[in-house]
């Protein structure tokens, strides 16, 4: 297989690849009839899946370094390259990104009914828009990727989102620019700095400006660039008190939108501070003060997360709190900069992804069977719907932590890695934990045991076949990352590590020093 | 290199070869409306005729773009260098777009009276000596060769209240405006001794900064100021705009205010590099004034005519934060950026125009509402000029914006900068209720976009545009390296002295 792979240059052009296909996709899915559309977006994003499932064992992460690297002159005359490359850690992104479209497009078929090339057409558009996010070595690339994945969200809310539709999809389009737009006046300063260092070149290349980040005049003007990164990344993830969009953007988009939503748009906040904004400044991320900035917000996050999710009557929402709450442990791990911590920030991302993007594929199955979302209109449904209602308690648990499945690793790696540094926000956290057992187990309770007291729900019906083959996969994911995360974890250490050096300003083993890092003017 | 000898007639004759070819154009217009000016055909022939003469025009300028014509010795009256090459293809680009527009335009308003062409090529050829301009007197006569057709284009509707309305005000305005430059020009003759811009160039570089000479560049900032409706001189602009003729506040929006821009940067760039320092403060706050109001006016308007008035007032905002840079990477900026705005809003009032009926003063949000199910491929087009404008990437707007912050942030000035990408912010919210309404709203009513037509030459128009926004949004290293040539072509002695000496 190996041998085959490299022999068709597999690792040359797989990258350009994974962004093309789908881009190029869209326009033929577009242009097709509905019926045709979705089965062609469903064999785009398999053949997607399965052109980048190989990367698993062709990406060398042991180095830690972006592999696969390749540099194509794009705008030269302002050092702008389309770069692309790959570590560990956009390994595990990507892998999660190409995995979960199929699976959304599929779970999209009965849900979606009015103007369905165009829904399918956009979802391709933002699978381009997600692994350029993750795969992008180049400043301005990443801008545009970052931007550029704006649209089709914004479209998908706007059009096939629910009753406050139009003001959930603007809301989410302001405050994500909103962030955007000041990075891109923090990216081109460091461009414009470096080049004034560096005797003219100017470059948006992420290593050179990795390579200038600690240099004094950056000094000088590092705690406004790091706020303008800081903002844009927190207002993703999001992080309290930058939250406001998600709740009601999750809550209308159609359940697609809201599984990638949660699942990788997120996540894209956590990994720009992972890859940029904290190795870009060190110093400042780690200062004191941000330091105890960051952990307070985290914290505040998870547990404010937690708290409001418990009095959700609206169980997509009290889903979205939740999410306040997860990604909270993801920044306190990433803040914490141990390798525990790192590793379990990015295992609570991944898993994250799994079981929220499972536990929303839920919801919108049963919200197409009685329209509604609110908990308390079902009760009891354990006996109608059986198999649904074994599902939604596995991953349910799964969100909780319970050990055995993927929450618990992700939360307790984070939660022993920062409690060295950070004692009592790490004690704080660990609420959350208990919080998010209350809270999600009080909601299974009144929604599939209790009693079965309305005949509305006397007669739904269970899942179908579709909607299994949707789950499986998740749920296999779900129970293997639980008991068996070694293979994700060791793909993911040696990025983390480096992550960590760099942090901390030491140097690389095996690296010499960057020559123009720390070098005084 | 070609050299052209600007002492003789021949040499002068080719060097102005695209200013001569469009003066011919309306000349035979004109001629040719003596005999034939009573039916629609009649009308549309002279459209044609001028189409042929802005093409030859651009023609001739290719050619003398092409093999990089240069005078031998300095130029008196007009520019020969690559940035009036660029001037004048972005002002021969809104001319031809406007005329695109017109066509069909005019015959469906009921607006038969073929001299509107003709006015249209006095217009251009004003633009044209104004944005080359060498020399402060012909600078002058540029812009009122300029002004004076516009001032009878935009009461062009003779039945229409606002149009007349919208020529009084134009003209009053715009006199006034006349004799702010008027008065700028003998200020700066009485302290400098002479009005070509290059001597002005040498006599500052050696004086220094003098009140006259201040007041003069002052008073020369407010005439150009209301021209391209920058705050506080934008007044005139919603009421005019609104009131005009769509495709004649298409041409005011493009084509006068990139005359107004190109000269602007010439004059502050090649006459007055020296006193960088003086000029910039007051830019800077005109730019930074015109970005907040004309973003925060426009978020409240109801019609998208006068929303896109105050939109451009905003525009001209970015425009001036490009031209405080004073480099350059401004010069460049401003070519690259105008080029992105002609573009975008050429497409934007043509689609406009098949909107609405009677001048479209009440096309609204609703109008549009529901677009995208009947008129998918204008529904498109409209969606990329609103998101050109809000300076999105994938398109033009956005590189345009990328190299205004780029020469911004280049000179030190990170606040303008901020205030720019805020701006934009801002501008979200009125320009994404637009594609809302298209794509996320029903119509009103089942036959409301029956009518929604866009005529033969307005498509060709429209369609061009928005193509080239999205293919030089994605792969702009062609307009980006012609813009910044043409740049290095005017600023080449006396700017970049003063600039490297203010560091």
């Amino acid at each position: 297989m190996v041998n085959f792979l490299a022999s068709v240059n597999y690792t040359g052009w797989i990258l350009h690849v994974l962004l093309a296909l789908p881009l190029v996709g869209s326009v033929a899915v577009f242009l097709s009839p509905a019926a045709l559309a979705k089965r062609l977006a469903l064999v785009l994003t398999i053949v997607e899946f399965l052109l980048s499932a190989p990367l698993w064992f062709m990406v060398n992460t042991a180095s830690g370094t972006m592999e696969l690297v390749a540099t194509i002159p794009w705008i030269p005359q302002w050092g702008i390259s389309y770069a692309v490359g790959i570590d560990g850690i956009s390994l595990m992104m990507v892998l999660l990104t190409t995995m979960l479209m199929p699976l959304c497009v599929l779970g999209s078929f009965s849900y979606i009914t009015h103007r369905e090339p165009g829904y399918y057409a956009l979802l391709l558009v933002l699978t381009t828009g997600m692994i350029g996010v993750f795969v992008a070595i180049d400043m301005f690339l990443f801008y545009v990727f970052w931007e550029v994945m704006l649209i089709p969200m914004y479209f998908l809310i706007g059009i096939w989102g629910g009753k406050n539709r139009l003001y959930a999809a603007l809301k989410f389009f302001i405050y994500t620019m909103a962030g955007s737009l000041l990075m891109l006046v923090a990216i081109i300063v460091m461009v414009r700095v470096a080049a004034v260092m560096g005797g003219g070149k100017v470059s948006f290349s992420y290593f050179h400006l990795l390579s200038y980040a600690q240099t004094p005049i950056m000094g000088r003007l590092a705690p406004w660039l790091f706020l303008a990164f800081f903002l844009a990344f927190a207002i993703k993830v999001p992080i309290f008190p930058f939250h406001t969009w998600l709740p009601d953007a999750h809550v209308e988009a159609p359940t697609a939108g809201s599984v990638i939503l949660a699942s990788v748009l997120l996540k894209m906040g956590t990994y720009g501070f992972l890859r940029f904004a904290v190795p870009f400044f060190p110093n400042i991320a780690f200062s004191s003060g941000v330091t105890a900035v960051v952990t307070a917000l985290a914290v505040i996050g998870i547990v404010y997360g937690a708290l409001v999710a418990m009095v959700q009557p609206d169980i997509k929402k009290l889903v979205a709190y939740s999410s306040v709450s997860h990604l909270g442990f993801a920044m306190l791990g990433i803040w914490a900069a141990s390798v525990q911590g790192v590793q379990g920030a990015l295992m609570v991302m991944i898993g994250h992804g799994f079981s929220t993007g499972a536990l929303f594929f839920l919801i919108g199955m049963i919200y197409e069977r009685r329209h509604t979302r609110e908990i308390d209109a079902y009760g009891g449904i354990a006996r109608v719907v059986p198999i649904f209602s074994l599902i939604l308690t596995v991953v349910a648990l799964a969100s909780i932590g319970l050990p055995g499945l993927n929450g618990f690793v992700g939360e307790f790696l984070v939660l022993i890695g920062s409690f060295k540094q950070f004692p009592i926000a790490t004690g704080i956290a660990t609420t959350g934990v208990i919080f998010a057992a209350a809270y999600l187990l009080w909601a299974l309770q009144r929604m599939i045991f209790n009693k079965l007291d309305k005949p509305e729900n006397e007669a739904i019906p269970d899942l179908t076949r579709r909607e299994l083959i949707v789950l499986v996969p998740l749920l296999i994911g779900i129970v293997w990352m639980g008991l068996y995360p070694k293979p994700v974890l060791d793909r993911m250490e040696p990025a983390a590590r480096r992550y960590i050096l760099t942090a901390k300003g030491l140097p690389i083993p095996g690296e010499a020093i960057t020559p123009t890092r720390g070098a005084a003017q | 290199m070609n050299g052209l000898d600007l002492a003789t007639p021949a040499g002068v004759m080719l060097a102005l070869l695209p200013e001569l070819v469009v003066v011919a154009a309306s000349l035979i217009v004109l001629l040719l409306n003596a005999f034939r000016h009573q039916t629609a055909a009649d009308s549309r022939l002279a459209g044609w005729v001028s189409l042929a003469g802005l093409v030859a025009a651009a023609a001739a300028l290719a050619s003398l773009w092409q093999t990089g014509a240069a005078p031998i010795g300095t130029p008196h009256m007009v520019a020969l260098d690559g940035y009036r090459f660029a001037a004048l293809a972005v002002i021969l680009l809104a001319s031809i777009g406007t005329v695109l527009l017109s066509l069909d335009y005019l015959e469906r308003e009921n607006l038969i009276a073929p001299e509107y062409y003709a006015l249209l090529l006095m217009a251009t050829s004003g633009m044209m000596f104004l944005a080359g301009a060498e020399d402060l007197i012909v600078l002058f006569l540029g812009l009122e060769v300029m002004s004076v057709p516009v001032y009878v284009l935009a009461g062009f509707n003779r039945r229409s209240v606002f149009s007349a309305e919208a020529a009084l005000k134009y003209f009053l305005v715009g006199a006034i405006a006349s004799a702010f430059l008027l008065y700028g020009i003998a200020l700066t003759y009485g302290a400098t001794g002479t009005t070509a811009l290059t001597a002005i160039g040498q006599r500052v570089a050696g004086q220094g900064v003098t009140p006259m000479l201040g007041l003069g560049v002052g008073f020369m900032l407010i005439g150009l100021g209301f021209k391209v409706a920058s705050v506080p001189f934008h007044m005139w602009a919603p009421d005019v705009y609104d009131g005009a003729p769509t495709p004649v506040t298409a041409y005011m929006a493009t084509g006068v205010k990139a005359a107004g821009f190109l000269s602007l940067v010439r004059v502050l760039m090649v006459g007055f590099p020296a006193i960088v320092d003086t000029w910039q403060p007051v830019v800077g706050v005109l730019a930074a004034a015109s970005m907040i109001i004309g973003n925060l006016v426009a978020l409240a308007q109801r019609s998208l005519k006068r929303m896109l008035a105050y939109s451009s007032v905003a525009h001209a905002g970015y425009l001036l934060a490009a031209v405080w840079a004073g480099s350059r990477a401004g010069a460049s900026a401003t070519l690259l950026y105008l080029t992105a705005y002609v573009l975008t809003t050429l497409a934007t009032f043509g689609i406009l125009a098949v909107l609405g009926r009677g001048g479209e003063r009440d096309v609204t949000y609703d109008t549009v509402a529901g677009l995208a199910r009947r008129r998918p491929v204008i529904a498109f087009a409209l969606a990329v000029c609103m998101f050109s404008l809000l300076g999105f990437p994938g398109t033009l707007g956005f590189i345009g914006k990328w190299a205004i912050i780029s020469a911004v942030v280049a000179e030190h000035h990170q606040f303008l900068a901020v205030v720019l990408v805020l701006t934009s912010l801002v501008s979200a919210g009125y320009y994404l209720p637009v594609v809302r309404a298209m794509y996320m709203k029903d119509p009103l009513t089942a036959d409301q976009h029956d009518g929604v037509v866009l005529p033969g030459p307005a498509r060709w128009a429209v369609g061009i545009g928005v193509a080239l926004l999205l293919v030089f949004g994605v792969l702009p290293r062609l307009v980006i390296g012609s813009s910044d040539r043409s740049a290095a072509s005017f600023v080449g002695s006396g700017l970049d002295r003063a600039v490297d000496a203010r560091r």
